[in-house]
């Protein structure tokens, strides 16, 4: 039941500036992602709500209200730290019951509600072993049911997840969507993960080295990233990134692009991999193209095909027939072709315009 | 195999010099505080491991009881002085204790007082003889010369440095998110020292109080200057067991130093348990 915003928020440790003017809004009730390579200050962002760093300018408003000078305990937030930060000296259960007690709650209270988390998080039966004798993935549910107990106006979560192997974190992503569906309050997660992102968002935020540079909903920045590196940090394989020639044509004449469809400060293109075709070739007539690795990845097969001296990935739908070696031609539609300028910065009016 | 038995052999080899070096004078010691004085320097056929005649009049001596075997009678008991060393090594290990650990965390969380640890340790660099006559003239000014309290505060003050340097790597060592966690789930600072800080920290202060508590029990210098006449302490009042007329008496030294040696083992036994952990805290990732 909060919206958490900066206005102009900046912080800097000695001379590493980890978040640098930024300005954004969580609204209400969302599921909100904060998403970047190590060190883009995601976890900065996080310890700036909490207040357990102070910004050296801007504000920060919680429901409007500034709580630069509030302390962590006056916020009325609950966090997951990454490391999970359980008291290895308290049972599970003192762990989760310790938020309310703090809080000075009635006993009756204090059960009733660790009952419900236990219930919910399903750890009833490990609530009276201390976290060194839980497993990893029990060890995060507990750290979860601490942050849940109690009533805050969002919950804060670094990379909870990041610990678990795969499949548990898949299951770990649904439960926790269920979760804030369920609270009816503000989360905001942050990851490295651009898959993780993606799936459990609403909306979320790109940051490259403390600043913002781009937040929407996972397709809106997927579909029309406003630079290359943004483009690149999401999707797995990367977007291909090409070179333009004045002449339109890119991969050394693989892809033409005639002038009407093309921006004319284009200098880059960039094609998803599964927006690229890869077609056997029969014979050897166009000869520029030629597939140099072969991943079948059971549903979909990753293709590499260096064109004219470009390395090119493609993700094809099955197991197409293609080897290493094989010859090919590439095909893209040009709706899918994305355009950025010299210094990668997204042309989209022109991509508009031509759908 | 052979090579592997026989690297065997030499670390059992290793091990037993090693234990002989270590147990061998502390079992001589026991055995001599159950020896009469006929028995106390024996020499050739007449030195036995096991006392011919065990007796307790080494204890009785020092506790004063006259004993006709003991020509010299004793000015003073040792009741004094264990008491003395006990109330001394306790007070000065809790001074240390609570003034080292509370600026080990400060230093630690806040990074105030860069300085600090090297201050600390230059207390450590003088040798104790530069430091403890001027010592003696402030304490005799303080009115704090023969006290167990005067004591208190220098052992205290001396053994800082130590309980300091301990208790902030300790620190060092925590993960700062448990705390961080403390404070967001609703903890003033001072809350999150005492209900999660400082339980966290039972082993690694466990074991850095033993380490302080005999350095304390164990100086002679100090409590050679500082004491003279009531509150000598243990060791001091053990240099005072001989006379020009008996010499050294053995027996009576022994069984004074085997009552020396219960509180720190006692202490030991007690904290066992965190003594192995608070010695490899940090050491191992959870």
């Amino acid at each position: 039941m909060a919206e958490i915003a900066f206005r102009n928020v900046c912080k800097s440790y000695g001379a590493t500036v980890a978040v640098k003017d930024m300005t954004f809004t969580v609204h209400d009730n969302e599921f909100f992602c904060f998403f970047g390579p190590p060190l883009s200050g995601k976890t900065t962002i996080l310890r700036l709500i909490l207040g357990l760093e102070r910004p050296d300018s801007g504000e920060i408003l919680i429901d409007g209200r500034p709580v630069n000078g509030v302390a962590p305990a006056g916020r009325n937030i609950a966090m997951v730290f990454q490391n999970l930060a359980l008291f290895p000296h308290m049972t599970a259960e003192e762990n989760i019951r310790f938020p309310l007690v703090e809080r000075g709650e009635r006993p009756d209270r204090i059960a009733a509600r660790v009952g419900e988390v236990a219930r919910k998080l399903r750890i009833g039966h490990i609530l009276h072993k201390p976290p060194a004798l839980l497993s990893g993935g029990e060890r995060q549910r507990v750290a979860i049911a601490r942050a849940l107990v109690r009533d805050p106006v969002a919950y804060l979560m670094d990379d909870p997840i990041s610990a678990l192997d795969a499949r548990l974190r898949e299951e770990a992503r649904v439960e926790l969507k269920r979760i804030q569906r369920e609270a009816g309050r503000t989360l905001i997660y942050v990851t490295h993960d651009q898959e993780e992102a993606m799936s459990v968002a609403d909306r979320m935020a790109i940051l490259e080295e403390g600043c913002l540079s781009q937040i929407g909903t996972p397709s809106e920045i997927y579909d029309r990233p406003v630079s290359a590196s943004v483009a690149c940090l999401l999707g797995s394989p990367v977007m291909n990134i090409l070179p333009l020639t004045k002449e339109g044509t890119a991969a050394g004449g693989a892809i033409r692009l005639p002038p009407v469809l093309r921006p004319q400060a284009a200098a880059f293109i960039g094609i998803r991999p599964e927006n690229l075709h890869v077609l056997q070739q029969d014979n050897d007539e166009d000869g520029s193209c030629r597939v140099t690795d072969v991943e079948p990845l059971g549903g979909t097969t990753v293709v590499t095909v260096d064109a004219g001296g470009a390395v090119l990935r493609a993700v094809l739908r099955g197991q197409p027939d293609i080897h290493i070696g094989s010859r090919v031609t590439i095909r893209v539609d040009v709706a899918h072709v994305h355009f950025f300028g010299s210094g990668g910065e997204a042309l989209h009016q022109h991509r508009e315009g031509l759908a | 195999m052979s090579r592997s038995l026989s690297f065997e052999c030499l670390r059992y080899a290793a091990i037993l010099v090693a234990l002989a070096i270590t147990l061998v004078p502390i079992l001589w010691m026991v055995s001599m505080a159950f020896k009469p004085v006929a028995e106390w320097q024996a020499t050739g056929s007449d030195l036995t491991w096991i006392p011919k005649d065990p007796t307790l009049d080494n204890f009785r001596y020092i506790f004063g009881e006259s004993s006709s075997n003991l020509i010299v009678a004793l000015e003073r008991t040792a009741v004094k002085p264990i008491l003395s060393s006990l109330l001394s090594a306790t007070l000065g290990t809790l001074i240390a204790m609570s003034a080292g650990t509370a600026a080990a965390y400060g230093l630690s969380r806040y990074g105030t007082g860069a300085n600090l640890p090297l201050a600390l340790l230059q207390l450590r660099l003088f040798p104790p003889m530069a430091v403890m006559i001027p010592v003696m003239v402030m304490w005799s000014w303080l009115g704090l010369m023969d006290s167990w309290y005067g004591l208190a505060l220098i052992y205290g003050i001396v053994t800082l440095p130590f309980a300091f340097w301990l208790m902030k790597v300790f620190f060092d060592d925590m993960p700062r998110e448990i705390e961080e966690a403390a404070q967001v789930e609703g903890c003033s600072r001072w809350r999150v020292f005492t209900r999660v800080t400082l339980p966290m920290m039972r082993a690694p202060l466990a074991s850095a109080a033993l380490f302080v508590f005999i350095l304390n029990w164990s100086d002679y210098l100090i409590a050679l200057l500082l004491t003279t006449r009531e509150w000598v302490t243990i060791p001091v009042y053990m240099a005072s067991l001989s006379s020009s007329m008996t010499g050294q008496l053995y027996g009576a030294k022994a069984a004074l130093g085997l009552i020396a040696a219960v509180p720190p083992v006692l202490l030991g036994i007690m904290i066992q348990r965190h003594l192995v952990r608070g010695l490899t805290f940090g050491a191992l990732r959870q």
